[in-house]
């Protein structure tokens, strides 16, 4: 404990330098900027940022991208209290109660508590990732190739059932797919070129960072120029500093709202949005005026807030520990870890210890800054929001060709950017969650070698891939969430449950 | 989407779904084992896009009778329902959207990139600004900020990338 301390504080001092706070002050600065953007979300930030900054030291770089991160999640607030619109998905629930206090004439004191619940449930998430990091990390060296072959299906399963809760068949067709679509290219044991029909490009496999651009990006700028263009309601800021007793009153939610968050965040490929209205639903739920809710709480709003802010952090616990992502920006982050020849995982622990730490310490700056820059330049940055969408997007999609050329100088890049820009335009018409696809794409090496090592190990062998503890487990948890969707099993589930009360 | 179209949506994309479920299926199985040269049978590049395809095969006859039960098979297609789709001022923009985008990508590497790209927010802001039925004079100022942008943007992307992040342009 004393030591992790210890090198907490020596990695904060490393980056208590003008050259480190200026990068810190103006990534977050720009991440706030970005989520502020409907039709720019904190991915497409983080993914654009990590093509331009793979040139840079690898703790420069990962440092612009988690403030890049940080500060788009909690930007998004000011476009869902002040047009009614999540700037990211994950200020969705921050419009329930954030746009009623605007309407009211509260929009400065709507972001003002907006900013200290994000401040706040940045700094729970970044003190849970400092304690479990190295929990997880640890567990997770006994997994063998059984237990990561499970972890995948579990993610994909967990990812799918979560984003999609109305339809979580849908979810789960969306991370098949993305399963599908990491096996095109040269597999890793026999450099075989899987699904690629003789095409040089295709046989190097779909990068990441281009299909994510595409999906994130380019499906975002059709889907802001299909729809009516948006009225800001009011960009009168009145006073923004939050009053001490009002954030003190609400300190059980704050608590409630940033454990749940980070939970939540640490799920695999769930995310912050997920994590603001779980956050949101329980505070509800526990609330003396539950009556209140969507008609302007201030309780509401931090909880939202406090949720989505500390899923950040939670969705970097996998990261870390797993090399898993908890969210879509978290495995924009996970990829540029692995760009930067850091490989985290399991070993991640023993072999660079002092990396997990710096990451904290790099959240804890974020954080900073965010709450420093949220609370300070609210007036001259909301002006940003009256740009009409038709000057700013054809910039962004400059942007994002740019981004998607930068890593490797392909034109065949370029492409897979607008194709699955296409396609995840089309998923998100047709109500497919595309995060799961996303985590798919990132899985599918994971899967597939993990599946073949086992069987290999067993001669063919299936019974032990069910038979392990943690597996046996895992496989549990698979059926569960599978099955809870079903009425039959919910009635089943119901009758149990009823039986064992009474 | 509303309900009805969701449900025809729904049974296309499952005949999509199952036909690349199929697809992936027989493509696998006809995936070399590389017996003949000692390596490990389970080492089959073919093993998980095998179980792969089964899985998106079920997905989508699940999500197929799921749609024929919900009627979404009924498809009713024709030419005048396409018509007033297209007519729609939302699908309008989007096609504007999606064309000047496309062209845009179509180009890249065939011609200056600062041009094409000063070319690519010109039209894009012009498409969306510039009315036909109005006078030119009477526009002045929408062409003035069009052509600044795209002329500034283009230069500042260009410079940016180029010096400050040491990118190749395309």
């Amino acid at each position: 404990m004393l030591q992790g301390l210890t090198e907490l504080g020596v990695q904060l001092t490393q980056f208590l330098t003008p050259r480190y706070i200026f990068d810190i002050l103006w990534s977050t600065q720009l991440g706030i900027i970005v989520g502020m953007l409907p039709g720019l979300t904190a991915t497409m930030g983080v993914a654009l940022m990590t093509t331009l900054t793979y040139k840079f030291a690898t703790d420069h770089a990962v440092l612009i991208l988690i403030c890049m991160y940080v500060g788009a999640i909690f930007g998004g607030s000011r476009t869902a209290i002040l047009i009614n619109i999540p700037g990211t998905p994950a200020n969705a629930a921050t419009t329930v109660d954030g746009n009623p206090l605007a309407k009211q004439g509260r929009a400065g004191e709507a972001m003002g508590i907006a900013t200290t619940g994000s401040f706040l449930g940045s700094l729970f998430g970044m003190v849970m990732l400092a304690v479990f990091t190295p929990i997880l990390g640890n567990a997770a060296l006994n997994f063998l190739s059984f237990e990561f072959f499970w972890l995948t299906i579990f993610g994909i399963i967990i990812c799918g059932t979560l984003t999609a809760p109305k339809d979580p068949l849908k979810g789960w067709i969306s991370g098949f797919f993305g399963l599908f679509v990491a096996m095109i290219g040269m597999e890793g044991m026999h450099a075989y070129r899987r699904f690629s029909f003789g095409n040089v490009d295709l046989a190097g496999g779909i990068e990441l960072l281009p299909a994510m651009i595409g999906v994130f990006g380019f499906s975002e700028i059709l889907m802001v120029m299909k729809q009516p263009a948006i009225k800001i309601v009011s960009n009168k800021i009145d006073k923004v500093i939050p009053h001490l007793r009002d954030v003190l009153r609400y300190w059980g939610t704050i608590l409630r709202s940033g454990f749940i968050g980070t939970i939540i965040g640490a799920i695999p490929g769930v995310g912050e949005d997920i994590g603001a209205w779980v956050s949101y639903d329980f505070a509800k739920k526990t609330s003396k005026h539950p009556e209140e809710y969507g008609k302007g709480s201030v309780e509401g709003l931090i909880a939202a807030e406090t949720g989505n802010n500390a899923a950040v952090a939670g969705a970097i616990i996998p990261v870390l520990s797993l090399a898993i992502p908890g969210s879509a920006p978290a495995a924009v982050l996970l990829g540029a870890m692995l760009i930067h020849g850091i490989r985290p995982g399991p070993l991640l622990m023993i072999e660079n210890p002092e990396f997990v730490y710096q990451v904290v310490a790099m959240v804890f700056l974020a954080t900073c800054a965010m709450f420093v820059l949220g609370l300070l330049l609210i007036n001259v940055f909301v002006k940003i929001l009256t740009i009409p969408r038709q000057r700013l997007m054809p910039v962004i999609f400059s942007l994002c060709v740019i981004g998607a050329y930068a890593l490797s100088s392909r034109i065949f890049d370029i492409w897979i950017m607008a194709v699955f820009g296409l396609i995840g335009y089309a998923m998100k018409e047709m109500d497919y969650p595309v995060a799961p696809a996303v985590l798919g794409i990132i899985l599918g090496d994971l899967l597939d070698q993990n599946l073949r090592r086992s069987l290999i190990l067993t001669k063919g062998n299936i019974i032990p891939l069910f038979t392990r503890p943690i597996s046996f487990i895992l496989v549990l948890l698979i059926l569960f969430t599978i099955f809870s969707r079903m009425s039959w099993f919910q009635k089943l589930w119901q009758s149990l449950t009823g039986k064992i009360k009474k | 989407m509303e309900p009805q179209r969701m449900d025809k949506a729904d049974f296309i994309t499952s005949l999509f779904l199952s036909f690349l479920g199929l697809a992936v299926l027989v493509l696998s199985l006809r995936m070399p084992t590389f017996k003949n040269l000692g390596a490990n049978p389970y080492s089959a590049p073919g093993i998980v896009p095998t179980i792969l395809g089964i899985i998106l095969l079920l997905l989508g006859i699940i999500l197929l009778v799921r749609s024929i039960s919900r009627q979404g098979y009924q498809l009713k297609i024709s030419f005048g329902g396409m018509i007033e789709l297209v007519k729609r001022r939302s699908i309008k923009r989007l096609i504007i959207a999606l064309i000047l985008s496309i062209s845009y990508v179509r180009l890249l590497g065939k011609m200056n990139y600062f041009l094409l790209n000063s070319l690519y927010i010109l039209l894009f802001i012009l498409a969306y600004e510039f009315d036909f039925n109005e006078r030119l004079m009477k526009q002045k100022k929408t062409i003035i900020i069009a052509f600044s942008e795209a002329f500034l943007i283009a230069g500042s992307i260009a410079l940016v990338f180029q010096y400050l992040f040491l990118v190749r342009l395309p």
